[in-house]
């Protein structure tokens, strides 16, 4: 962790010690990233490829290249907590052209996994996953749809868990088995009230 | 006739049905008969859910994937997420032993098991694939030639990409859906920066819209440049994003493309004869109305 | 661990059956064959080395050395720091009279390192050199189970155990001397195999110098300057170029390439195809009777010639006719005939007249030479870089390799020295540099390896455009700077104060304009921490490079390796690069790895050195590993004649019989035979039946505990 200096709350903040200490790493969080990503952070060499063949970067201060050489250095802390974790697309042009064979995409995903367990989270990702818990789909159906579905001599309901809404509970029980629903309801309550 | 499960997905059935209907019907024409796939769900959405838990992402999927298996079909889809959550799925739970035990520990509550014995496509490659249609049957099946009109293609990533996990070669300069776009009689345009990402995905949608439509933005520019009359794509999520986006962009940028966007099955429906009233075109965000008189 | 148990309790129980296995082996072996010596009662010395703590940091010595003391045979065990050391060595000189030792257990590191030394030292102690066996408990002990001391001790253990059995057995042999051809070969005739042959040639050695394309000079004949000094490289190249055609003791032989090669060192036979040039020298047509007649380089036949083809030399970037030379400078100044494009219209052969140079009828001829020593001097080819798609290689015209960036900014290119854009000859104000194209990559597309010589040649490049462009600005796209020789970072130095900018960060693509033809460069700048995007002119690709094509023909006509990259394969990466783990071939420059001209020419001298210190000996004593017929064995059935890939076997006939005979010097004791002969009428010296049957039995069934 940064030292802390003892001044007042302004100065602290102001002259905040910026250096990297060794205690801030954490060997056992590159292995669990590694782990879930199955891929290999720890070969980074730095080159940027990442960085420029990603959307997000020139849009804003997400930087792959970072996140990967937090995942190698063991940053655990400052990787979970810094909001640009959830600026990835997703795109995997970074993955694709990485001359190290790392995937930084799944690299992403992996941190994302473990801020979750310490519930930093998007909130809309978690309404995702309510309405999937609701209804078996992330996008569910309505009436304007369900008024075009008739128009097209198609079943208002597509034969999915709309049609067949008997398989909701399949879903639900998967869901409930991790204690997703339980955490999701309780995280949107907190943020939302 | 070739029969697989139709995996549906979400944004196809519940927003742009035509694209839905059209894939039944184009898929026909072309000796591939589409299965209802019942009490399929959400792929589960790779972002979205992947983000969350990869653990729980993987069961959701194999939850679909189980059903396919006991249809003993292959699975079709026509959504790029899809592919992403039930191809990727299927790959990763076939290859890594200890990945499917522990999946197959939570399906065993619902009395499910996945055992590995189907494949995943996506429509498009089927239609591409010679041994299965073909280009040269696709140009057979048009009634309404698209000649005249220039059509810009947008691939979407998770058809292709990780390129080394998937199997379509290239993902620097594809074109293959663009050799299916001249097949039904239309132009296809390259532009600038072609496989640049939708904006949509990872849950950026979600999480920071504009972030999001400022990278469909960068995307309309360079369409707007390459002066085509339509986008068209394989992927319902790009589609949204790139349909309702233009709405969104215009409220929050102040923009205006009008650029119609069409998944390709729609596309093939217009050039195979079906009307636009049976492709639900009206539901589009943006108006297809100055591509369509192009075209009827 | 269960599994390790198990295996002590077997040794344990059968604790009495070794003995009886090991001493049954050796009674019966003076029944197989007569050996050349009376064998004395085995008394073997075992002798364990600490190498300092490479060993003895994982290994329990003490115990290794009681142990050793309690098996068969063993009359001595000692240990001891650095058994490498003069001490060391001293201590096996004096426990051999001492003890009455018959044979010698080194239990140390590979034989590939002291093999040598502790055979001398065999040999000093008055016993054969052959009665010495080494145990390697270091590199595949130690070291490997560096954190497992029982279990290295134990496996210590073993291999001391099997290398006692067959030091048990061993028999005096003696090396054989074969007489060394006093002449060379050197294939490839870029700077290195140039160089190589020169000094070849200057040491009194008849040099063979075989390039398969028609004129010497290689890849540094194609380059503008040189880096760090900047001088010409064909100024400084040509001289070298014309030594070499006038070298008395060097036979040059251009379109040429080596056929098949048989025999050892010393004595290579090697079949080279030359192939049909369509043209004769002035020497070959006096062989035919034209008196002064053949090719004077004049230039006639090219003028007339009607069919235009890319030259490869200039990248494809200038047109060559069917009839052509690569350049005005080639060594030897003969034309040469593309016979896939030429149409033989006869227009050069009229042109040509009383000179009667031009033959459109030639065929390629097939020449036999012997030779001692042989120098490979292969060289290298640039990775083809398109199939790095994002850099747009092929697919943009204005995205060019560094070797076609050579040719456009030599005087005596394609353009006059004048750097143009491909696409409308337009001279480019911007120009991208991008290193590490294709090396350094893991992905199994581009190559891991760092090609080495790519920064400076790229610094140079950037300097060659602010030299005689003005206004231009180069962009050099760079992970790392590798200025290492000398001069070298010096060089960086200038050229960043010449104004070129480095931007530390690989380049992710590349995209076109396709109305300009001007190129997107996506890259991050990591040291400011943000993304880039540049326009620019023109893009150089620094591309990786590999071994030149037909390497791989070539190393397998000699019986190199080759090491994972696709280099070949050096005998020691330090301590003979050179060198080659088939005696007698040598290797120089880019075929052993990427090199820049100075480290490539102090290869090639290295490699002449040591291809003529056999030549120069003119005899080389061959290990004494050969097959032998037991000839009241053989049957005489000849299938192992065929079996044998050196053609090192024969039948003849004895005394009425028909028997195998075998050629010592060709014999390189692989073992094919005597391990196919259905009779067990081949004895494999030093590897022979019962004494590799002892080290199995020693090994399966153990040793005294």
């Amino acid at each position: 962790m940064p030292r802390t200096k003892g001044y007042p709350e302004a100065l602290e903040k102001k002259l905040a010690d910026t250096r990297l200490y060794e205690d801030e790493r954490h060997p056992e969080f590159t292995k669990t990233v590694e782990k879930l990503s199955m891929s290999i952070p720890h070969m980074c060499y730095q080159c940027g490829t990442c960085t420029a063949s990603c959307p997000s970067a020139p849009r804003s201060s997400y930087r792959i290249r970072k996140f990967v050489r937090r995942a190698l250095l063991g940053l655990e802390d400052e990787a979970l907590t810094d909001p640009d974790l959830w600026l990835c697309t997703t795109c995997y042009s970074c993955t694709d052209r990485c001359p190290r064979d790392i995937a930084p995409t799944d690299v992403i995903m992996a941190m994302r996994n473990l801020a979750f367990k310490r519930d930093i989270i998007p909130v809309n990702f978690l309404k995702t996953v309510q309405a999937i818990y609701t209804t078996g789909h992330g996008v569910p159906n309505n009436d304007v749809n369900r008024a075009a579905r008739k128009k097209l001599g198609m079943n208002p309901e597509p034969p999915t868990t709309h049609a067949f809404p008997q398989y909701v509970k399949g879903i639900q029980k998967i869901i409930d088995y991790y204690e997703l629903k339980k955490n999701a309801d309780r995280i949107v309550k907190e943020r939302e009230g | 006739m070739r029969e697989y499960a139709f995996f549906l997905g979400c944004i196809a059935p519940n927003r742009y049905p035509g694209a839905e209907s059209a894939s039944y019907k184009t898929a026909e024409k072309l000796g591939i008969k589409l299965l209802d796939l019942e009490g399929a769900s959400c792929c589960p959405a790779p972002g979205a859910f992947g983000s969350i838990s990869l653990e729980i992402w993987y069961a959701m999927a194999a939850r679909n994937l189980c059903l396919a298996e006991q249809m003993k079909k292959d699975i079709a889809l026509i959504c790029n997420g899809c592919y992403k959550s039930i191809w990727e799925v299927n790959h990763k739970l076939k290859q890594h032993k200890e990945l499917k035990e522990k999946v197959n520990e939570v399906l065993k509550t619902i009395d499910m098991e996945f055992k590995g014995t189907i494949d995943v496509w996506h429509l498009a490659e089927l239609f591409y694939d010679p041994e299965i249609v073909g280009v040269q049957k696709i140009r057979d099946s048009v009634k309404v030639s698209l000649e005249g009109t220039r059509i810009a293609v947008h691939y979407g990533c998770h058809l292709m990409k990780p390129r080394k996990e998937r199997h379509f070669g290239t993902t620097e300069h594809p074109t293959w859906l663009e050799e299916m776009v001249g097949a039904l009689g239309a132009e296809p345009v390259e532009y600038r920066n072609k496989m640049l990402c939708c904006g949509a995905g990872g849950g950026v949608r979600g999480y920071d819209l504009v972030h999001s439509l400022d990278i469909t933005n960068e995307k309309m520019i360079n369409l707007k440049e390459a002066r085509v009359d339509a986008l068209t794509e394989v992927c319902p999520f790009c589609q949204l994003q790139f349909d309702r986006g233009q709405i969104e962009i215009e409220e929050k940028f102040g923009v205006k493309y009008n650029l119609p966007v069409l998944h390709y099955c729609e596309l093939l429906g217009l050039a195979q004869g079906m009307s636009p009233q049976e492709l639900a075109l009206d539901l589009h965000g943006i108006s297809c109305e100055p591509f369509l008189q192009k075209v009827l | 661990m269960a599994e390790k148990k198990t295996k002590k309790e077997t040794a344990s129980k059968k604790k009495e059956t070794p003995k009886a296995a090991v001493s049954a082996k050796t009674e019966k072996a003076p029944a197989v064959k007569a050996p050349a010596t009376e064998q004395k009662k085995a008394r073997v010395g075992v002798f364990i080395c600490h190498c300092g703590t490479n060993i003895a940091g994982s290994v329990d010595i003490p115990d290794v050395q009681e142990y050793a003391k309690s098996l068969p045979n063993v009359a001595f065990a000692d240990n001891y720091q650095y058994m490498c050391s003069t001490p060391g060595q001293s201590k096996i000189i004096a426990a051999i009279k001492e003890n009455d030792l018959t044979g010698i257990v080194v239990a140390a590191c590979s034989p590939r390192l002291h093999e040598p030394t502790f055979r001398t030292a065999t040999k000093e102690g008055g016993l054969n050199p052959f009665r010495f066996e080494m145990a390697n408990i270091r590199e595949q002990g130690s070291w490997v189970h560096m954190h497992d001391r029982e279990g290295a001790t134990d496996k210590a253990k073993d291999a001391i155990r099997i290398a006692v059995a067959k030091a048990s057995l061993l028999q005096d042999l003696v090396p054989k001397t074969v007489p060394v051809e006093h002449a060379a070969m050197v294939v490839g005739a870029g700077i290195a195999g140039m160089q190589a042959a020169l000094d070849l040639a200057n040491a009194g050695i008849k040099t063979y110098l075989i390039e398969k394309n028609p004129t010497i000079g290689g890849r540094m004949s194609q380059l503008d300057k040189t880096f760090p000094t900047l001088d010409c490289s064909q100024c400084i190249l040509t001289p070298k170029m014309v030594d070499v055609g006038r070298a008395e003791n060097i036979d040059l032989m251009t379109c040429a390439e080596v056929e098949n090669v048989e025999g050892y060192i010393g004595n290579f036979d090697v079949t080279i195809r030359r192939k049909a040039r369509g043209v004769l020298t002035p020497a070959e047509a006096e062989a035919k009777g034209i008196v002064g007649g053949g090719c004077n380089g004049c230039g006639d036949c090219e003028a007339v010639c009607p069919v235009i083809k890319p030259n490869p030399f200039e990248m494809g970037m200038k047109p060559r006719k069917a009839i052509y030379i690569y350049h005005p400078q080639v060594v030897p100044l003969i034309y040469t005939i593309d016979w896939d494009s030429c149409i033989k219209c006869g227009l050069c052969v009229e042109v040509c007249g009383e000179k009667k140079a031009i033959d459109l009828e030639m065929k390629d001829e097939l020449v036999k030479v012997k030779v001692g020593t042989a120098i490979l001097a292969t060289g290298y080819d640039l990775f083809p870089i398109e199939k790095k798609e994002e850099w747009g290689y092929k697919k943009y015209e204005n995205v060019v390799t560094s070797l076609e960036f050579e040719r456009l900014i030599c005087a005596s290119g394609p353009t006059g020295g004048h750097l143009v854009r491909p696409s409308d000859g337009v001279t480019p104000k911007k120009v991208a540099f991008l290193l590490c194209a294709g090396s350094r990559d893991n992905t199994g597309v581009g190559k891991p390896y760092c090609s080495r010589f790519c920064c400076m040649y790229s610094l140079k490049h950037a300097h060659q455009i602010i030299e005689k462009i003005p206004g231009v600005q180069p962009y050099i796209f760079y992970m790392d700077i590798r200025s290492f020789g000398k001069m070298y970072e010096e060089f960086y130095y200038r050229i960043q104060d010449e104004g070129a900018k480095f931007m530390r960060g690989r380049v992710a693509n590349v995209l076109e304009d396709p109305d300009t033809k001007n190129l997107l460069i996506n890259a991050e700048d990591t040291l400011l921490n943000r993304p880039i995007k540049l326009e620019v002119d023109m893009v150089v690709l620094a591309a990786a490079v590999e071994p030149a094509a037909e390497t791989d023909r070539t190393r397998k006509l000699f019986g190199v390796s080759r090491s994972m990259d696709g280099w070949l394969l050096e005998a020691h990466p330090k301590l003979n690069p050179c060198g080659t783990t088939t005696a007698g071939v040598f290797l120089a420059g880019v075929c052993q790895g990427p090199k820049d001209i100075p480290d490539t020419v102090a290869s090639a001298e290295g490699a002449a050195s040591a291809a003529s210190i056999p030549i120069h000996k003119g005899e080389v004593e061959l290990e004494p590993y050969f097959a032998q017929c037991i000839e009241e064995k053989c049957a005489g059935c000849g299938m192992c004649v065929n079996l044998c890939p050196y053609q090192a076997l024969s039948l003849v006939e004895k005394e009425g019989r028909t028997v195998m005979q075998v050629t010592e010097a060709k014999c390189k004791g692989c073992g094919t035979c005597g391990g196919f002969c259905p009779g067990g009428a081949i004895w494999m010296q030093h590897f022979a039946t019962p004494q590799i049957i002892a080290q199995i039995d020693a090994f399966l069934i153990g040793g005294a505990k």
